[in-house]
């Protein structure tokens, strides 16, 4: 394929993930030479150019709701800072008895600008990505009332990263609003912090305190953010090509196509499918962040080795960790802290106790977020029962907490014991599969057939050397797959157990270090999954 | 401050809150004990506590939550 034609504005299909050829041979080396070569005090204007250009060549004309969305947020930032300061003025001139009453007032307005400012960001994701969602159900259920009325299904281009910019771009609004932060006068500033190029596909969602000053205020490239960058970008490889591309084809059989396997095989394919998702989207994050780390940026971390995980609860805690924080400080606090709710734990909690007390506030709360949470992956109703089945599981662990604590105790079971702890492990990791294979599903209907066919069908006797030729897999595949996770399984023991390898790889012998790292480079050149007979696949979080 | 010791107490009792400085970093305090202590602070101090107080560095330690009471009641 001729180069001119991957560079095409929106037709770059070879960059549509930061694994791509195109990005990590051209794009991401011209970039660092860039950085490096251009005057200081010029660094930041090349990493939005960078950052614009590379959007561009993914979204093309796309661009534009980029453009408004920063243009947006700069402008009711500042809007809330001017009345701000109007209150601070009128307040200093008011006796400290009349301060509050005049303050309600600015603070009414504060939040119609804020309020106004959500619905529009807000509101366009949901027209672009939910209206043909609703449309379709609107119509199906005017054609079960007996009416013959259409309406025409729309049908939007939405710009690859949507979901993840227009949350940041929220969080920034409410922060200023709440005093987190300070609007930035400083459109370029604002823009950089939006649209940094490595993020901008799947996140993680910052918020402006994190990485907005850090971006503006940069540093040359040195050494060792370099080295260490290149090793976050190289593990990250290993999960994405060696282990998420390799699993593509053979999840894909078995989720698209319409055949009944037995309930063994769909088993297997679940699991296959949440360690593909796994190892696609933080082998993603693990791109990002080691990419950042060379322009010496520290980014949120997104995962922290959520399948050693107890609880439901906890996994959530350590997956997709910038997604839940956003949904815990702008929907579970604002919910738990309205008027209402308080008053409700204060009565519930005389009544039901310390335990069950704040539970019925903090359930509603909770079924908010994963309301939000289950919408937020894509407009289907497998969407929204994904997140509703964590929701009761979460609520389900709430509930059952007390009692457990007390049949522990009467059974002189310590939960801090390594089996107690590993069935708990096994436990979430079973609950987790179960809610992806729902995820993965195409549809409701097809989940819950697949869910019904896995429990009332469970067992391998189809399974063999021929139907792994069916489903585009073979032995070898898994040797190669269970090899790289045990890899990856050794390397999250240690990182759990507060042991840094890339810290202490850098105290060790310069010839060792090499090595190694030319050693990652040569397993994922001979073991990825590229090239001829496999299909290159778009990361994963992007269509969400 | 013993008035809010004994609050503590109420919603979760055997942790040593004099001494006590990471109470959400070391768990001692639940995100459910939590809504509970913000819905008893409130009446109690006649103070409003938005979510954005709501952070572990204003909840780790008595002291801490003490700090943050007053500054909402001198807040006009």
């Amino acid at each position: 394929m001729q180069l001119s034609s991957l560079l095409l504005a929106g037709q770059g299909k070879s960059l549509t993930s930061l694994f791509s050829l195109l990005y990590l041979i051209l794009f991401l080396p011209a970039c660092i030479i860039g950085y490096t070569v251009i005057p200081k005090n010029w660094k930041k204007y090349f990493l939005l150019l960078a950052s614009y250009g590379f959007f561009w060549l993914i979204s093309g004309e796309l661009l534009i709701y980029l453009i408004l969305t920063t243009f947006s947020v700069h402008y009711f930032g500042i809007w809330l800072d001017r009345i701000n300061g109007q209150m601070k003025e009128a307040l200093a001139a008011l006796p400290k008895e009349e301060r509050k009453g005049a303050k309600a007032g600015f603070v009414k307005k504060q939040r119609l600008v804020v309020a106004l400012a959500v619905v529009l960001h807000i509101g366009l994701l949901l027209v672009l990505k939910y209206s043909p969602f609703f449309t379709t159900n609107v119509n199906l259920l005017l054609n079960k009332m007996g009416l013959s009325i259409n309406i025409e299904i729309p049908k939007y281009l939405m710009p690859i990263g949507i979901s993840f910019f227009t949350l940041q771009a929220v969080s920034y609004i409410v922060d200023v609003y709440r005093g987190v932060t300070k609007a930035d006068d400083n459109l370029f500033r604002l823009a950089l912090f939006m649209s940094f190029f490595p993020q901008i596909i799947e996140g993680p969602i910052c918020r402006y305190n994190q990485t907005a000053e850090q971006l503006w205020n940069v540093k040359p490239i040195e050494y060792k953010n370099l080295t260490f960058g290149i090793q976050r970008i190289l593990y990250g490889m290993l999960k994405k090509i060696v282990i998420a591309d390799r699993l593509n084809l053979f999840v894909s059989n078995i989720f698209d196509k319409n055949v009944d396997y037995e309930g063994g095989i769909i088993a297997i394919g679940a699991i296959c499918y949440t360690v593909q998702l796994y190892m696609d989207f933080s082998g993603s994050m693990d791109a990002v962040v080691g990419t950042a780390e060379i322009f010496g940026v520290v980014m949120p971390e997104n995962f922290q080795r959520p399948f050693f995980s107890k609880t439901i609860s906890e996994f959530w805690k350590r997956w997709h960790i910038t997604l839940g924080a956003w949904f815990k400080d702008y929907i579970f606090y604002p919910v738990t802290s309205a008027k209402k709710m308080k008053k409700l734990t204060s009565g519930a909690r005389k009544k039901l106790g310390n335990h069950y007390g704040p539970l019925i506030a903090g359930s509603i709360a909770l079924f908010c977020v994963w309301f939000c949470n289950g919408l937020w992956h894509g407009s289907a109703w497998s969407f929204i029962f994904f997140g509703m089945y964590h929701f009761v599981l979460i609520l389900i662990g709430n509930m059952l907490e007390p009692p457990v604590q007390t049949m522990n105790k009467k059974l002189h079971i310590n939960p801090k014991w390594f089996v107690y702890r590993l069935l708990q492990i096994l436990r979430t990791c079973v609950l987790v599969v179960i809610g992806e294979l729902f995820f993965r599903a195409r549809g409701l209907k097809a989940g819950m057939n697949l869910f019904t066919k896995m429990v009332s069908d469970f067992s391998f006797t189809t399974l063999n050397d021929d139907l792994l030729k069916t489903l585009s897999a073979d032995k070898y595949d898994f040797i190669i797959v269970g090899v790289t996770l045990l890899i990856i399984l050794t390397v999250s023991i240690l990182n759990e157990k507060g042991i840094c390898i890339r810290g202490s790889l850098a105290k060790r012998n310069i010839v060792l270090r090499w090595c190694l790292l030319y050693a990652l480079l040569l397993y994922i050149i001979i073991f990825g999954a590229y090239g001829l007979g496999y299909k290159p696949v778009d990361p994963m979080y992007a269509q969400f | 401050m013993e008035r809010l010791i004994e609050i503590l107490e109420d919603i979760q009792p055997d942790v040593d809150y004099a001494n006590c400085t990471d109470l959400i970093d070391g768990h001692y305090l639940s995100s459910l004990a939590i809504i509970s202590l913000i819905a008893e602070l409130e009446e109690e101090y006649d103070i409003t506590i938005p979510a954005v107080e709501i952070v572990p560095d204003n909840f780790n330690s008595a002291e801490r939550i003490m700090k943050m009471i007053e500054r909402l009641q001198e807040e006009y």
